[in-house]
Parts: C-alpha cells; structure tokens; sequence
C-alpha cells in the first residue's frame, strides 16, 4: 500500500543550532521570533519607544556574542527576558530616573470602556516603582506565573507575589481618581 | 472593568520600530564579533560529546556572575563620577 | 626562641600583602527600603565571571582586565520611598572597621544632594589594595567595597561603555 502524504515537511536543524554555528540568516529568524518580546518589555518599563529600540537592540547583540551558551529554545526565551529586565532595571538606576510622581499620572486616568485606556494604562505602569513595573510587564505582557516570574526577575516568590498585589491596588486606585 | 484583562491588552506585544531588524543586523557584522569563535565553540562541544549538566549549570553561574561584576562596576563608576563632578559642581 | 621569631619576620616579609574586605551589611535597612542592590563576588565568583567575559569585546576585556587582579566586589544600595527614612550613622559600623591603612581621599558634605566619602586601602603603598565608597543621597544609601589592586581612572572610565545604551533623542510617549 502507498500513502501519499498532503504535506511534507522536512525538518532541517532548528534556527538556534543553526545560528551557533554562524549562520547569519538562521540569527535574523531567531531576531524575527523574538524582537516583539524583548522590545515590548523594554517599551512597557520605560513607555518610551527609542529608549525600548535600544535597549533591545543592546539584548540582541550580546545574545549574538552568547549563542554558544544558549542550549534550548527554552533556554533561549528565557535568557532574553531575564537579560532585557536586568537591562531595563540597571538604566533605569544608573540613570537615576524617576517615575512620573502619582499625582502628576492621576490625571491620566480614564473611565473604563474609554479607547484610551490602554494608553493610560501603560503610562500608569511605567509610574510603578521598578519592581513593581517589571512584575506587571512579565506577568501581563508575557502572561507568566509568578513562579517563572521569581526565577527570571532573581526575587523570591513571596516578594514577586507582594510586588503584584501592591502593583494591582495602586493601578486601581489611580483609575479611580482617589 | 476588568483591571487584568485590561492590563493584559495594554501591555500586548508591539512591534519595534521599522527598520530595527535591519540595525541589530548591521551591528552583528561588524568586524568585532566574528563567527568563527562562535563556529569553533559549537564544534568542540559536538566533539566532547555535548553539555553535561554540569558543565550547562556553570554557564548560567557565569553568566549571572558576569551580570553581577558588570552591574557593580557600573555602580562604582558611576558613584566616582557622580562624586568627581559634585565636587566640581561645589567648586566653582 | 630565635628562630621562632626568625620564621615569623621571613613569613611576614615574603607573605604577600592581603587586601581586607570591610563588611559593610547594615541589618535592618532591607527590610525598610523599596529597593536593594545586594553583589557579594567573592574571588571564586570572580575568576568564575571572567571566563564569561568575553575577549573579543574590547569593553568586556577592559573589565576583564581589572576583575582578573580583585579579590572581591561587595556593593549594597538601597533606596527608600521618602527622606529621613535610614539614619545616616548607620554607616559608623563601617567606618570603624577602617584601619590605619585607610586614607579618607573623598570627603563631600552637602545638606541639599550627597555626602559621599572615599576611601583606599594603601597598606601596599603605592598601589591602593582596597576601596570604600559611601554615597549618602537624602533616599539612597550606597556602599562599595573593591578588595583587590584598585586603579581609579580606569573604574571611573568605565561608565559610558560596555553596552549603555544611548541616550534617546526625546522620550517618545504614545
């Protein structure tokens, strides 16, 4: 009996193993797999596009310089999002930034059902103490359990859970227009 | 309101910018970071017969590690510079 | 009773000079600040860090180069939600470790901004074998210990390199 397939689908080696190896193309498909990723959290930190664009261009140059330690598509995913927070976290501190002050966000906020209350959102977001800030943006953006979350960010579990709980209760609060 | 479901659709991915592919790309061929260590190291761990979990777990030690000197001394050169220019600052 | 003290002044002259790492831990601030930088690297972890510093990166060789000489880099930073919440003594502990070696080369006072003190280590005269920075800013507090050969010009320099991203032109908000 012969059967005929609809479909063939070669399996070749993956992008990582390629892109170890020196394959130019394979690290531009692993850049194109992951560049919303690491951009997004770095926009979400900081709600500044240029300052995201270089932050993530700055994650991907040295992941071209530490392929070679990457062993997993696993390990890959979470190699970025670790090095994207830690790099959002240390230019934020080296640069002594400041959170826009809560009262200057309030008049941001806006009733629900309102277009803009996204926007307002993210701008709320960026407003949180940093920790705070990076716990919501793994846990909403990347939808991560706050276990993934304590391994990726280096704090405990109990710390990621406190961080959240507090990050909710100031968002709401802000919506409210307390 | 949901306030999770809507942080959920605040915070969805986003593409960067045009063009940011094309620049990381740029960056990668410059001189400085050449493909064939990259070629060699991929070649030597076939040859030794793949990671042993140890050797896997001594990277990502190092790794953070690595991570941890490069932040500290950011912080002192920092600390030494802020410093430097208060000084001046207080100075003038 | 001689050659006891003969052994003793030839191990003291041929034993190489050790650094002295200050422990500069303040129990109970953690807990009060929003946020901590803690870094313990001993020169385990060091050596460790620098097989991962990679030497084909020119900046990454630079810190190379001067981690390769440490014996340890020990930095705690925390910052607090509002002024006047550390007691500015609590670093008095840390002082009073500071031997006779420690030359104070920093001393900044200022009501407004930062105190902030710097100290090395010269007990290998010419060469500092240790520095203590103290930056006091009205809602940070930060220590640095460096144990090891220090050269002031090159740590100084190194902000700016190794991957900071640049500056954006505008922050660009939605």
């Amino acid at each position: 009996m012969t059967l005929i397939a609809d479909e063939v689908e070669i399996e070749g080696p993956d992008p990582l193993a390629r892109a170890r190896s020196g394959d130019g193309e394979a690290f531009a498909e692993l850049l194109a797999e992951h560049e919303s990723m690491v951009y997004s959290l770095a926009y979400h930190f900081f709600n500044d596009r240029d300052r995201a664009a270089d932050i993530a261009q700055d994650v991907f140059l040295q992941l071209y310089r530490s392929l070679v330690d990457i062993d997993s598509h696993a390990h890959l995913v979470h190699w970025l999002r670790q090095v994207t927070t830690r790099r959002c976290i240390d230019q934020l501190r080296r640069r002594r930034l400041r959170p826009v002050p809560i009262e200057e966000a309030e008049h941001l906020s806006s009733p629900s059902g309102d277009p803009t209350l996204g926007r307002a959102l993210r701008q709320l977001v960026a407003t949180l103490p940093e920790s705070q800030r990076l716990v919501v943006t793994l846990r909403y953006q990347e939808d991560l359990g706050p276990e993934e979350i304590s391994r990726i960010a280096g704090m405990r579990l109990n710390t990621v859970k406190s961080h959240l709980h507090r990050a909710l209760r100031s968002l709401r609060r802000m919506l409210e227009g307390s | 309101m949901n306030l999770e479901d809507e942080l959920k659709l605040a915070l969805r991915r986003k593409e960067p910018p045009p063009g940011f592919r094309q620049r990381v790309l740029a960056a990668t061929r410059r001189p400085r970071h050449p493909f064939r260590n990259l070629a060699a190291a991929a070649l030597l761990t076939l040859l030794v017969g793949g990671t042993t979990a140890h050797f896997i777990e001594e990277r990502r030690e190092g790794e953070r590690a690595k991570e941890q000197v490069l932040q500290a001394l950011r912080i002192t050169s920092h600390e030494l510079r802020d410093t430097r220019q208060h000084i001046h600052e207080l100075t003038k | 009773m001689r050659k006891a003290f003969l052994a003793l002044l030839i191990f003291a002259v041929t034993t190489p000079l050790q650094a002295q790492k200050v422990t500069i831990d303040i129990p109970g601030l953690a807990e009060k600040a929003r946020e901590v930088v803690d870094i313990t690297l001993d020169a385990q972890m060091l050596r460790l860090a620098s097989k991962f510093l990679s030497s084909s990166d020119e900046d990454e060789r630079a810190v190379r180069g001067i981690v390769s000489k440490l014996e340890g880099i020990y930095v705690r930073s925390y910052e607090f939600d509002k002024e006047g919440e550390y007691d500015h003594t609590v670093v008095d502990k840390v002082r009073a470790q500071l031997g006779p070696s420690w030359k104070k080369i920093v001393n900044v006072r200022s009501k407004s901004k930062k105190d902030a003190e710097i100290y090395l280590d010269m007990r290998g005269g010419d060469q500092p074998l240790g520095l203590l920075v103290i930056s006091a800013e009205p809602r940070q507090l930060t220590i640095v210990n460096i144990v090891g050969p220090i050269d002031l010009d090159q740590l100084s320099h190194l902000e700016g390199e190794f991957g900071i991203p640049k500056m954006s032109k505008r922050g660009d908000h939605e």
